[in-house]
């Protein structure tokens, strides 16, 4: 058996740093990672790359800042195995690999000039935040904002201090609800669901962009659907296995597409007839 | 970076103590694992009294009576990873068939008229009783496996026992399949990570290594129909290592 | 069919250890030798009398050299950070005896790895592997379906090709690489006319055995069978049936599902990154955390499994992925068995044509 270092390989991983790391939860921690030379991930909102520490293994996690933001990019990581765990034992100045950005993230040419609809529940706003961000960086581009935002309590709320910014600001309707209340809490208590049936729109010239939890889709989309805005105008960004990102290991297969590659992020026109998508 | 090496200790409850031969003929690889750990006696732990920490606690066999109840707590409360080693300790093992009896006839069994001095309760897996940390199936534990599960305890990262059957190993290995040979194998429904050892050495699968998290029972059942495999002695090796599954169901049911 | 006689040589049966004992001397040489309980397998042999060459598909298909089981991706040292090498291991050898039904298998996984993003591990090791095919003139076992996907008879991929004709075999000579072979070889000697009579002897006679397809169904009928058949009756039997031991993918030519392992030394310092084979059968083959799998029940399992044959490589590749070798329905001990399930499926929706295929 003849071995060779292999060059090229679309294995290769990028030496990269954690910069900064902040516990955002019980389950969830925030990572700042720098590239090696302070150079940019590049990516589109909605891709991902694949995380690696040598030794453990590697996982698809999801870019959270905007392509607006240079230097540095940011992701969020819940800690629900091996992988993961081993992520949250890591300090700022410690090392780990990324290889990416993997798959088709948001079409934001597309969605320029448009009016949007960002609908997040739990860890879907990690993703979103991206465009989310991208958006607010490029305000003028785009037409009316709305942030729809559902968490299971307010304490599972993620980036606290930016949803608070999003509020305020004039340029942007922003709702939220919480499946279960505390005293504190003055806003909605119910499913995300319940949300948009409020908000009011333009459907032939909004776009909607819907991430969180695979039980959510069908009944955020039906929503949508009442609503009037066309199939082709709502985006989903779906979760599945991988292991490669590379369109051959299988894992993320959805009937014919392959997530890691024909998406994470789809449009409903394109999945609703696909019976393994939602 | 110099590091203090984990201390390690082996426990042993109600088994064959298998187990702990196997870690004996490690061989070569035994000498490379001692690089890596202290092993501390078990004696020598238990007789200190301070409440002094040890790392890994590797324990075997399962748990029968009310002082082995008290005694796997204490070692649970002084070790900060626990370690449940061998089909005893992981799914009850053989012991677990004492589950099929009711428990009177067996201490009538095993200490004839003085049985109702001796008390003994319901064979659980350790998982049944305190929070294991790490698991390693097997009867006897299969060494690759157990050495993969102490690199992932001092990595600090959980270790998921594969939930597939042992027959993907099987197939990996290329051998030819027990039911080929007209033999009954458990394979289908057992959980690898073993490398199908079994049946790389010209044996069946047992299901030593209980099984997997949704296993097929009815067409397993009915492939041992098909091939005209006596149903009783697949029940009787099913039930060899997989009794003790019946607490666990139970316990789901009750959550 | 048109015979180019020039590309043609020929080889006694009674040179035959002589020929394979030649190759030996060269490189290493696999091919199919018997396992007993009337099972084979692809091993590394030393002379001509260890080949089984009257054998039925092996219990793994020579996928197993092209990606192995087991495949180093990357080296690590932590000593620095995290420093990881690539690499590709490979070997050179020849691969002997391989029948049709695999030669097909070995072209599918040569599109799906060369499609983009290109693996670099299987090109590089794909090329360092010689084929030479050998023909089956008669069926393997009742559970082949070569002809159905029109795998029975040569579609390339090879770079010699064995035909027994009798006392002798024909040998196709496909490539430079055959050439290079054949040249070096003194116990070869170029085909004549009575050859070629022979050859096309041995033709005839096997299109009669493979008269018909052996599913009755017409090949091109087939990616409409299986539009209409998402939602069959046929899935849910399967369900109750498999056991979802993994068997018919591990032993398919045409599954190169995988799983990416990392494997710390005992120094926890250095270690490896290495792929190895996964199935879709296997239960968390597509659970995401939080417990959710997105092909819950077996018979979804089987169905990808299906589909994954006879419809999306399709849309993706033009191309049947079955390539009829008959393995997984020989591997079930469930005996769940694709030409069974492919009749079921074509019964159910009434598309039923006994003499699809008849020439
Ligand atoms: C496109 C994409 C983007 C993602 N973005 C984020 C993110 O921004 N933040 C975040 O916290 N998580 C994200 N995830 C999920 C994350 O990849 C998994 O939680 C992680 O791989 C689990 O690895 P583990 O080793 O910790 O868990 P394991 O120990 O491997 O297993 C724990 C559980 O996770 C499942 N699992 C294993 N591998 C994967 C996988 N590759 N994808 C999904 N589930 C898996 C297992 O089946 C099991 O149920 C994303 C996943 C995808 C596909
Ligand atoms: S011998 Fe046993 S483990 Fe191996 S494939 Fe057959 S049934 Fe499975
Ligand atoms: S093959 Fe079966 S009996 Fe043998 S070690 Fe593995 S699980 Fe146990
Ligand atoms: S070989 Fe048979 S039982 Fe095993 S997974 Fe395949 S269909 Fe199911
Ligand atoms: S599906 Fe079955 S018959 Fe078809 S190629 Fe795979 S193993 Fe062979
Ligand atoms: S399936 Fe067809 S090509 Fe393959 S070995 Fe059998 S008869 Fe030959
Ligand atoms: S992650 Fe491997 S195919 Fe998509």
């Amino acid at each position: 058996m003849k071995k060779l270092l292999l060059k090229d390989s679309k294995y290769e991983i990028k030496k990269s740093k954690i910069i900064k790391v902040t516990t955002l939860t019980d389950l969830e921690k925030f990572f700042e990672i720098e590239l090696p030379g302070g150079d940019s991930l590049d990516h589109d909102p909605g891709q991902f790359v694949e995380v690696s520490i040598l030794g453990v293994g590697e996982a698809p996690i999801s870019v959270s800042s905007s392509p607006t933001k240079l230097g540095s990019f940011e992701m969020v990581v819940r800690k629900v195995g091996r992988f993961t765990s081993a992520l949250h034992q890591l300090k700022e100045g410690d090392e780990i690999g990324i290889r990416g950005p993997f798959g088709k993230g948001f079409p934001v040419r597309i969605l320029e000039g448009n009016d949007l609809v960002f609908v997040a529940a739990g860890l879907g706003i990690v993703p979103l935040r991206s465009l989310i961000n991208f958006v607010i960086d490029n305000r003028r581009d785009f037409g009316k904002v709305s942030i729809l935002l559902g968490c299971r309590t307010p304490q599972n709320m993620l980036f606290g201090d930016e949803v608070a910014e999003w509020t305020k600001r004039l340029d942007v309707n922003f709702s939220c609800t919480v499946d279960r209340a505390d005293p504190d809490w003055k806003g909605n208590v119910g499913m995300i669901t319940s949300l948009i049936p409020g908000v009011t729109l333009e459907p032939e010239r909004t776009f909607a962009v819907i991430v969180g939890p695979p039980v959510m889709y069908k009944f955020v989309i039906a929503e949508l659907l009442k609503k009037q805005i066309p199939e082709r105008q709502i985006l989903v960004s779906l979760e599945r296995n991988m292991k490669c990102g590379l369109g051959k290991c299988g894992h993320c297969q959805i009937n014919g597409l392959y997530c890691c590659q024909d998406g994470p992020v789809f449009s409903y026109d394109k999945i609703k007839g696909v019976p393994e998508a939602l | 970076m110099t590091r203090t090496k984990p201390k390690v200790a082996f426990f042993d409850f109600a088994c064959c103590e298998g187990c702990q031969l196997q870690v004996a003929n490690m061989g070569e690889l035994l000498l490379d694992v001692l690089g890596l750990i202290e092993v501390v006696e078990f004696r020598e732990v238990m007789s200190e009294k301070g409440p002094e920490k040890i790392d890994v606690a590797v324990v075997e066999g399962s748990i029968t009576d009310k002082h082995a109840i008290e005694r796997i707590k204490k070692i649970r409360d002084r070790a900060k990873v626990l370690i449940a080693y061998g089909s005893c300790a992981t799914i009850g093992g053989v012991n677990g068939m004492k589950n099929n009896f009711k428990l009177d006839d067996i201490r009538k069994e095993v200490y004839g008229d003085r049985f109702n001095y001796f008390d003994t309760v319901e064979t659980k897996a350790v998982h049944q009783v305190v929070k294991v940390d790490y698991f390693v199936n097997g009867c006897p534990v299969y060494i690759p496996e157990f050495v993969k599960v102490l690199k992932a305890a001092l990595q600090g990262i959980p270790y998921e026992v594969p939930d597939h059957a042992v027959c993907v190993e099987c197939k990996l290995n290329e051998n030819v399949c027990m039911y080929d040979r007209g033999v009954a194998c458990m394979g289908p429904v057992t959980r690898a990570g073993c490398n199908s050892w079994c049946i790389n050495n010209g044996n069946i699968c047992y299901g030593c290594r209980g099984m997997v998290s949704n296993p097929n029972e009815n067409g397993a059942m009915d492939i041992i129909k098909k091939y005209n495999i006596p149903m009783d002695m697949v029940i009787n090796k099913m039930n060899m290592y997989n009794k003790c599954r019946e607490i666990d169901k139970r316990e789901q049911k009750k959550r | 069919m048109l015979y180019n006689l020039s590309q043609y040589v020929v080889l006694k049966k009674e040179d035959f250890n002589g020929f394979i004992s030649d190759l030996v001397k060269e490189q290493k040489v696999v091919a199919p030798v018997a396992k007993g309980c009337g099972q084979f397998s692809f091993e590394e042999v030393k002379s001509g009398s260890e080949i089984s060459i009257d054998y039925i598909p092996t219990i793994l298909p020579p996928k197993k050299y092209f990606m192995p089981r087991d495949e180093n991706i990357a080296t690590y040292d932590l000593s620095n950070g995290e420093d990881m090498e690539p690499v590709v291991e490979y070997e050179k050898m020849l691969l002997f005896g391989v029948h049709t039904c695999d030669l097909a298998g070995i072209q599918c996984l040569n599109m799906v790895f060369s499609e983009r993003p290109r693996d670099l591990n299987y090109l590089i090791r794909k090329n360092q592997i010689t084929i030479i095919g050998y023909e089956c003139n008669f069926y393997c076992d009742r559970f082949a379906s070569c002809r159905l996907v029109h795998n029975h008879s040569p579609n390339g991929g090879y770079d010699l090709f064995f035909t027994d004709v009798g006392d002798r075999f024909m040998i196709h000579v496909n490539t430079n690489t055959g050439e290079e072979l054949v040249a070096k070889s003194n116990l070869l000697r170029k085909a004549g006319e009575k050859d070629f009579e022979d050859l096309q002897r041995v033709r005839e006679a096997k299109n009669r055995e493979f008269a018909k397809n052996e599913i009755p169904i017409e090949h091109e009928k087939i990616p409409e069978l299986f539009d209409r058949a998402y939602n069959s009756k046929v899935w849910e039997d399967l369900d109750k049936r498999c056991v979802a031991c993994g068997n018919c993918t591990n032993v398919c030519p045409s599954c190169y599902c995988f799983n990416m392992i990392d494997e710390p030394n005992l120094d926890l310092k250095t270690g490896r990154r290495y792929r190895q084979w996964d199935s879709c059968q296997n239960e968390s083959f597509a659970k995401v955390a939080g417990g959710e799998s997105f092909r819950k029940e077996r018979g979804a399992r089987q169905r990808h499994r299906y589909y994954r044959k006879f419809k999306y490589p399709i849309a993706k590749f033009s191309r049947f992925f079955c390539t009829g070798c008959g393995r997984c329905s020989r591997t079930c001990m469930a005996c769940i068995n694709l030409k069974e399930t492919l009749n079921s499926l074509i019964k159910e929706q009434g598309m039923e044509n006994p003499e699809a295929g008849k020439v």
